[in-house]
């Protein structure tokens, strides 16, 4: 199944995510209705999004008493049935990375669903921070990426003048 | 093998699908005492302030259990087990053979022994049917007595409030929730039922009860003047563990049936969780009863696996629940007190809302959370949870100061742009 993943280090908290998700969502951009949240850090320059990452076992799943969160077959996606959700909030309670939020207009709790199969929050995503990809292979690269990092540490450590040179 | 599972809830219906997802071929047996299929207890409360209709109370369907190969026997009420002879006994005579039992038989509520707390209107809120019969009676103005301020009780009382029934809530100890709040919190909650004109009263005790002519109740409250007048008493002053069945065995099991990380009861073959169980916590102590249903579900999901072969140890409860009530959100997670040295809290308190965030540590490891405002809050017991499984410690430990307030940079840490969008 396919995922968003998600690179903060090139995010650029421009939110387009936020309100493409939340003109998904509702037809209008109030972001507090988004599935997926930019945290920014002015203090230290970094912006991290994150989103539901549909978890093999989700704890939602599993703890929910009304059993109103089931993984969709075609997309894989774990979503909530808002018919059957009580608003009982125990899925926001589970969540390790918090990215369930509630509704207080409907009265239940609001996830990512991949909006079927084809996730807005990706499509016009400016800076390629979010990539819809195939769960097995979302970390591929992710050794060069680390190796490339303790290079330029290494150089710099060596007094390399511009570490910068002869590589990214 | 020939499994069986004694409980149709959260801790029974976890053990089948983890049971079954790893031998799909062993015979299982779900024996339950009420009619199936499985409804969740935790919607109840919801039922009752139409929130949900009845048929959403339920969480499973006939075909459910069919498709994971269990033979389901409702209605059946279990007499005993016989450890020795491997086998549970049913009230109706029948025996079932089990190479490996669970025990998730669940808890019932008690009353407190007050003369005259019996007959029609003195009502319970456990069991569907006691939600079923209890739909009719909340009608419009009538006088409602809520005995106890726990989950449950403070649930019957805002579904009473939201149906337009007058109520009146009784607690016995200084303070409401007192397993779940601390203090302040339970203050702030408190302010929030009064709000919604429920008559809360704390460090109250109920003398007698005797019925008047038209079937209403007059109540003596100790120390609050004469008899007061209700149509209906609901009471929710706890629960015990029905543990009954393995009382011939397990003779110290009165209070709840002790079990390991592994759900093992000590009886070979034998396992148990759930309310009826006392099972180890993530906070170190080796058995207490935290009947609430997150807990529930994790032990069964440990003896589903434990049954098939492939044990896990459970890294224990957390004491975690939350729920939705008197138009705020109320979460608590491990310990609410926070009394005794080398524990350090968090505080946040908005002045202008109910709005109570709280977190205890020790060696800057959380041990305990509350919080009572915005849905957004209670996510932060799920970024905690982590960290109070792996005893780490949060971040920056040494910059929390404790019983005061804490900087607006460091809860933006801590909370992330939740907490701010929430408009702090």
């Amino acid at each position: 199944m396919r995922i968003i993943v998600v690179d903060p280090t090139i995010c650029v908290a421009c939110r387009n995510c936020e309100y493409a998700c939340a003109f998904k969502q509702t037809g209008d951009f109030d972001t507090s209705a988004s599935n997926i949240r930019v945290n920014f850090y002015p203090e230290e320059r970094v912006c991290i999004p994150w989103t539901c990452i549909h978890c093999t076992e989700g704890w939602c799943m599993e703890i929910c008493p009304a059993g109103a969160i089931a993984r969709n077959p075609e997309t894989g996606a774990v979503e909530i049935d808002p018919d059957a959700c009580a608003g009982c909030k125990m899925c926001l309670l589970a969540c390790p990375s918090g990215s369930i939020h509630f509704d207080g207009q409907a009265m239940v709790s609001r996830k990512c669903d991949l909006c079927g199969g084809d996730p807005s929050c990706a499509k016009f995503c400016i800076s390629g921070a979010l990539q819809f990809v195939v769960a097995e292979e979302a970390h591929a690269g992710r050794r060069e990426a680390l190796d490339e990092r303790l290079k330029r540490l290494l150089r710099l450590e060596r007094g390399d003048v511009n570490p910068e040179q002869g590589g990214r | 093998m020939q499994i069986v599972i004694i409980g149709n809830s959260a801790a029974g219906l976890n053990a089948l699908g983890s049971f079954r997802r790893l031998d799909p071929d062993s015979a299982v047996t779900v024996v339950s005492e009420e009619p199936g299929p499985a409804y969740s207890r935790v919607l109840l409360p919801y039922f009752l302030r139409r929130r949900l209709p009845y048929e959403r109370l339920f969480i499973r369907r006939r075909e459910d259990y069919r498709r994971l190969g269990a033979e389901c026997l409702f209605q059946a009420g279990v007499e005993r087990v016989d450890p020795a002879g491997g086998t549970v006994c049913l009230r109706d005579g029948r025996r079932l053979p089990y190479d490996r039992l669970f025990v998730a038989t669940g808890s019932r509520p008690i009353k407190p022994s007050i003369p005259g707390l019996d007959g029609p209107g003195v009502c319970h809120l456990w069991t569907l049917r006691d939600a079923v019969e209890l739909d009719p009676l909340l009608e419009p103005g009538r006088r409602l007595l809520v005995l106890g301020s726990g989950f449950v009780a403070l649930q019957a009382a805002w579904a009473a409030v939201q149906r337009g029934l007058k109520v009146a809530v009784l607690e016995l100890l200084p303070r409401i929730m007192p397993k779940a709040l601390d203090e302040r919190g339970a203050e702030i909650l408190a302010e929030q039922i009064r709000a919604q004109g429920v008559d809360l009263r704390t460090a109250a005790q109920t003398e007698a009860v005797e019925r008047a002519g038209d079937g209403s109740f007059r109540v003596t409250i100790r120390g609050s003047g004469p008899a007061e007048s209700f149509d209906l008493v609901i009471v929710g002053t706890g629960v015990r563990a029905n543990a009954e069945l393995l009382l011939d065995a397990l003779p110290e099991a009165r209070r709840g049936i002790p079990v390991d990380a592994r759900m093992r009861t000590g009886l070979p073959g034998v396992y148990a969780g759930g309310d009826v169980a006392l099972g180890p916590t993530a906070y170190g102590e080796p058995h207490e009863s935290h009947a609430l249903w997150p807990t529930a579900v994790e032990h069964g999901k440990v003896a589903g696996r434990e049954m098939a072969g492939h044990p896990t140890a459970y890294p224990g409860s957390l004491n975690m629940n939350v729920t939705q009530m008197f138009g705020v959100t109320v979460a608590s997670m491990g310990r609410p007190a926070g009394a005794e040295s080398g524990i350090r809290i968090w505080e946040r308190h908005e002045p202008e809302g109910p709005r109570c965030v709280r977190v205890l540590t020790r060696d800057g490891i959380p041990i305990g959370a509350t919080v009572i405002g915005e849905s957004a809050d209670a996510a932060l017991l799920g970024q905690l949870r982590p960290f109070v499984r792996l005893r780490r410690p949060l971040p920056e430990p040494e910059r929390l100061v404790a019983g005061g307030g804490v900087s607006e940079a460091q809860w933006r840490t801590l909370l992330g742009r939740q907490y701010a969008r929430a408009g702090a």
